[in-house]
């Protein structure tokens, strides 16, 4: 296991940190909430809201973990595990719509 | 553990205060606990991953009636709640940096903090779910409010519905309001069921948008929302149910995460209170917060995929 | 060294100070944080779990005796296998291994104390009381039909059973899975002794981190579904009932990402138990230990990656199908480099045909029947003809039974000695060992020919001409039972009657025989430093080989 893990003291950005973290991440939120109306999906492609609502969404979660959640600091097992969670929450999404999004190819198309 | 086991480990080791039995020292203890912590998470993210499969499934089959449905949520609630959850996750880390720096009273005012906006966070949900309760948009028939002005207005009830499907396509969110709050008025419902009153300006804008030549629906809408050939609002209101069901689901179980979180607030407030926490011993804290952003993160992204979707069909649908 | 002791000094005795004289109340049972007493506590619940689904088992096999339905209604018939499957799968098998052996000898094995979490240890196992609990309180009530995979919407709507009983009992039960998959990967990671390196550590710890690995990612996914299962099933919305406009394809998808896993939490803590067999009792190193150690992760990891297999004919994409299919015929590979590396450690071993190695070996030959024909049926052509008929239920049952009950009898058998401080009777348990190996056979290989044949899975009659095989197979099952029941008799036998054991009654390397027999509350007297690799067998680890080969004059009764 690493040993820059808790020592006291460091495991933290400290007080003006926390509140840079913090103000990135009401910028975030207030980002979020005025971009959803603008018309994306006409002018960029169709889906283009969601996928910049979930990046910011991404941006807030990292910035979250990283320093709220002291991952930063913390020993290669829990980058680990918080990295492997995801991998399989993609895994879930992936391979279930793998089925959604061919099953109506080729021989059963209309 | 039994006496006879802990008089015997005493002869060999020194016991730190806080320190178990099995281990050695409190660096294994803590490095212990908080891969335990990470490794709970780890299962909390799947637990709501199943959810979130089940949203994308359907979301992306039927992405009108999602965007419709999700239009008569309230984005500024949904968005003070998120403000609100990262202010109590702020407050909650600077909990924990001042357990690390052994400071009780800084400590004390940090997590009473966490827990009021905790529960601002409840009570903005209980304005929300009242809302729908009103509005007969709970899912489940009985749920909702049961509203019987009189007879006669039963017996019409199904020539309304009709006509509130036949709504012309309404390009601006104030006239989008307008025509909600219009068809709220003379809302009905005595058997406390789910109701769609609210028309079609989503699918209606994706029809507009087909007349242009381009394929706007997808091969699931072409066949969830029709019978014969024809629009059946009762199909395309079984959709807009559906996203109901999944956003009280999905809220209500990161609300049980909440009042979960509020009850270990409340065993630390009590503890540090106390002073139990120090440079030395905060694993607590810090276990506790690790929870407690994991749930603010949640919210991150319940917040753009239940409440913000679509909303640029009534704002800025003018091509 | 204390083998040298052990074997020099005669007839063993049984220490004064062991975690069973530990407090002699049921409070210092109930309350206890000990792993070990924790694990006998399990112990005792699956063999009890074990023993119902067991009846429920030779209900099935005296109703399929005959082509009629006679001895059941065909309703009854239904709750009957229904409730075999989740009595045997969520209550038995699932926690067998790792609650019950894992438990008691996880920590043993890299030296520690005790989990690292011991109150969640025994938190774990209330859960899984209480869900036992709710599980037994529904199926007194009426039992439920829908059969163990609760297929959308007949069990969200048309059927009449205790579905959301029964589904909230496996939800909580769940959670004890989780939280034993928690406590062995952050114990594995933390509490392992001076010296233990990963690479020391025995297969069978690492077989358990994989099955770890696949509670934790999994589980939690099946307790969602079983829980939006209940509230569509209460409330009479949801996503699955396709008159509301709900998708059943989901909830398979949804099911089957954790119960397709979990095929993998029921065989891997097996796999890890042979490789602890196939070793020691060839008294040799085991061969490509690295292979077989990150063959387990490979099978935790690519299983999770197969499920679709399950809805080859559901109505699922066929593309997604080839991948699915594919991605099976892949994840056999770890299996079969687990096979191979166990055969070659057999080659030129000082093999002794103890009861434990009768149930490895039994193993071997069983879970290569069960593997291959899960090949059959991962191919998408020939599953078109095989599905849901007795080929797939051949299939499973010759990977569950035959794979993870075969090997938790061999466990359970090979470590008897080190958990109760005595000896079973070796000759009743080879003869046990041989019937289950001979019952087991004669009850399933019948059933691969009976699918092939075209005979569907659940339904209480079935045409004239498959009554001989159907005969031969309770003929089977009547044996295996017999074999199942004596084991029963011998080890309680064992526990009053018993030859006292001593602490390395097999003569073996491993951390866990270098302690008394039973071990002391806090595992070893002091904390052990460990200098060797895993199933080094020589002078050098205090072990006489000449005095191993000889061992059956001293220790058989």
């Amino acid at each position: 296991m690493s040993d820059k893990h808790m020592e006291t003291g460091e495991g933290h950005i400290g007080y003006p940190g926390y509140f840079g973290v913090f103000a990135i991440l009401v910028f975030g939120t207030i980002f979020t909430y005025f971009s959803s109306f603008w018309d994306l999906d006409g002018t960029l492609f169709p889906g283009a809201n969601t996928l910049l609502a979930l990046a910011i969404a991404f941006f807030k979660m990292t910035c979250v973990m990283l320093f709220f959640m002291h991952v930063y600091w913390s020993p290669r097992m829990i980058w680990l595990s918080a990295v492997a969670s995801l991998f399989w929450l993609a895994i879930m999404f992936a391979y279930t719509m793998s089925d959604y999004f061919t099953r109506s190819l080729g021989v059963f198309s209309v | 553990m039994s006496q006879h086991a802990d008089t015997h480990h005493e002869e060999f080791h020194y016991h730190a205060p806080g320190l178990q039995h099995q281990f050695e020292d409190m660096k294994q203890q803590e490095e212990s606990v908080s891969i335990g912590m990470w490794m709970f998470l780890v299962q909390e993210i799947m637990f709501f991953g199943g959810l979130f499969t089940a949203y994308l499934v359907f979301r992306s089959r039927f992405p009108l009636a999602f965007a419709e449905a999700s239009n008569h949520l309230n984005a500024f609630w949904g968005g003070l709640n998120t403000l609100v959850l990262i202010v109590s996750s702020l407050t909650m880390a600077l909990a924990v940096f001042y357990a690390q720096r052994g400071n009780r009273n800084m400590q004390v005012i940090m997590i009473i903090l966490t827990m009021i906006f905790g529960a601002t966070f409840l009570g903005v949900k209980v304005i929300e779910y009242t809302d729908k309760y009103n509005t007969g948009l709970v899912p489940v028939t009985g749920w909702n409010k049961k509203t019987k002005k009189n007879a006669e207005q039963h017996a019409a009830e199904p020539a309304k519905k009709e006509q509130a499907f036949t709504l012309p396509l309404i390009e601006t969110s104030a006239a989008a309001s307008a025509a909600t709050e219009e068809h709220a008025a003379p809302y009905v419902n005595p058997k406390g069921e789910f109701q769609w009153n609210s028309g079609r300006h989503v699918f209606d804008y994706a029809i507009e948008k087909e007349k242009g030549g381009k394929a706007y629906l997808t091969e699931a809408e072409r066949v969830g929302y029709f019978s014969q050939g024809e629009f059946d609002p009762n199909k395309y209101r079984d959709k807009i149910r559906i996203f109901y069901y999944i956003y009280f689901v999905m809220t209500g179980l990161h609300a049980l995460h909440m009042i979960i979180g509020l009850g270990l607030m409340s065993w630390l407030l009590w503890a540090a209170f106390r002073g139990s926490f120090g440079p030395e011993y905060f694993a607590p804290v810090e276990m506790s917060g690790l929870y407690w952003h994991f749930v603010d993160i949640v919210w991150i992204f319940l917040f753009p995929l239940l409440y913000l979707l679509g909303r640029h069909f009534l704002a800025g649908g003018t091509h | 060294m204390q083998n040298v002791d052990a074997i020099g000094s005669g007839i063993p005795a049984i220490p004064k100070d062991n975690y069973l004289t530990n407090g002699f109340t049921l409070k210092s049972w109930l309350l206890t944080k000990d792993h070990k007493r924790i694990a006998i506590m399990y112990l005792i619940s699956i063999s009890l779990f074990f023993m119902a689904g067991g009846l429920y088992a030779s209900a099935i096999r005296l109703e399929l005796l005959t082509p009629e339905t006679d001895l059941l209604t065909s309703a009854t018939y239904n709750k009957v296998f229904t409730q075999h499957g989740i009595l045997m799968i969520f209550f038995f098998l699932i926690p067998s291994i790792p609650a019950v052996l894992g438990n008691f000898l996880l920590p043993i094995m890299i030296g520690a104390k005790d989990l690292a979490l011991p109150r969640i240890n025994l938190l774990s196992l209330y859960i899984y009381w209480l869900g036992g609990a709710l599980t037994v309180y529904a199926l007194l009530q009426g039992g439920v039909d829908t059969g163990w995979t609760f297929y959308t919407p007949y069990s969200t709507t048309f059927s009449n059973s205790y579905v959301m009983a029964v589904g909230l009992g496996i939800f909580i039960n769940g959670f004890s899975s989780i939280l034993t998959g928690l406590n062995f990967i952050v114990t594995i990671h933390t509490m392992r002794a001076p010296g233990m390196t990963w690479f020391r550590l025995p297969l069978f710890v690492w077989a358990q981190y994989a099955t770890s690995l696949v509670m934790i990612l999994g589980t939690p996914v099946i307790a969602i579904t079983v829980l939006l299962l209940a509230i569509e099933r209460a409330v009479g919305v949801g996503i699955f009932d396709p008159a509301i406009g709900g998708d059943p394809i989901l909830f398979q998808h949804l099911f089957w990402f954790y119960s397709h896993p979990a095929v993998y939490i029921m065989v891997l803590p097996g796999m890890g138990v042979i490789s602890e067999l196939i070793s020691n009792f060839s008294r040799k190193k085991i061969f490509g230990y690295e292979f077989i150690a990150f063959s387990s992760i490979a099978i935790a990891v690519f299983g999770f990656l197969v499920w679709g297999h399950h809805m080859f004919v559901s109505g699922q994409s066929i593309y997604a199908g080839m991948v699915f299919s594919f991605l099976t015929m892949v994840v056999a590979v770890p299996s079969a480099i687990k096979m191979f590396n166990w055969s070659a450690t057999l080659y030129k071993g000082s093999i002794s045909y103890d009861t434990p190695m009768l149930y490895a070996i039994g193993f071997m030959g069983l879970f290569l029947i069960g593997g291959l024909t899960g090949l059959f049926l991962g191919s998408m052509g020939l599953v078109v003809h095989l599905t849901d008929t007795y080929f797939v239920v051949s299939h499973f049952h010759y990977v569950m039974v035959g794979g993870q009950v075969i090997a938790y009898l061999g466990g359970l058998h090979y470590w008897w000695p080190k958990i109760t401080g005595r000896m079973y009777s070796e000759f009743w348990g080879k003869i046990s060992a041989m019937l289950v190996f001979i019952g087991f056979n004669l009850t399933f290989f019948p059933q691969f020919i009976l699918g092939y044949m075209g005979m569907p899975r659940r339904y209480a009659s079935y045409p004239a001409e498959f009554q001989v095989l159907n005969i031969f197979s309770t003929a089977g099952a009547s044996v295996l039972a017999v074999g199942f029941v004596m084991p029963l008799i011998y080890l309680m036998h064992s526990l009053f009657y018993g030859k006292p054991a001593g602490d390395n009654p097999w003569m073996l390397p491993g951390l866990e025989w270098r302690t008394t027999s039973p071990p002391p509350t806090e595992n070893f007297e002091k904390t052990p430093v460990v200098t060797w690799e895993a199933y080094e067998f020589g002078e050098e680890s205090g072990l006489d080989l000449e005095a191993a080969r000889t061992r059956d004059s001293v220790t058989t009764v």
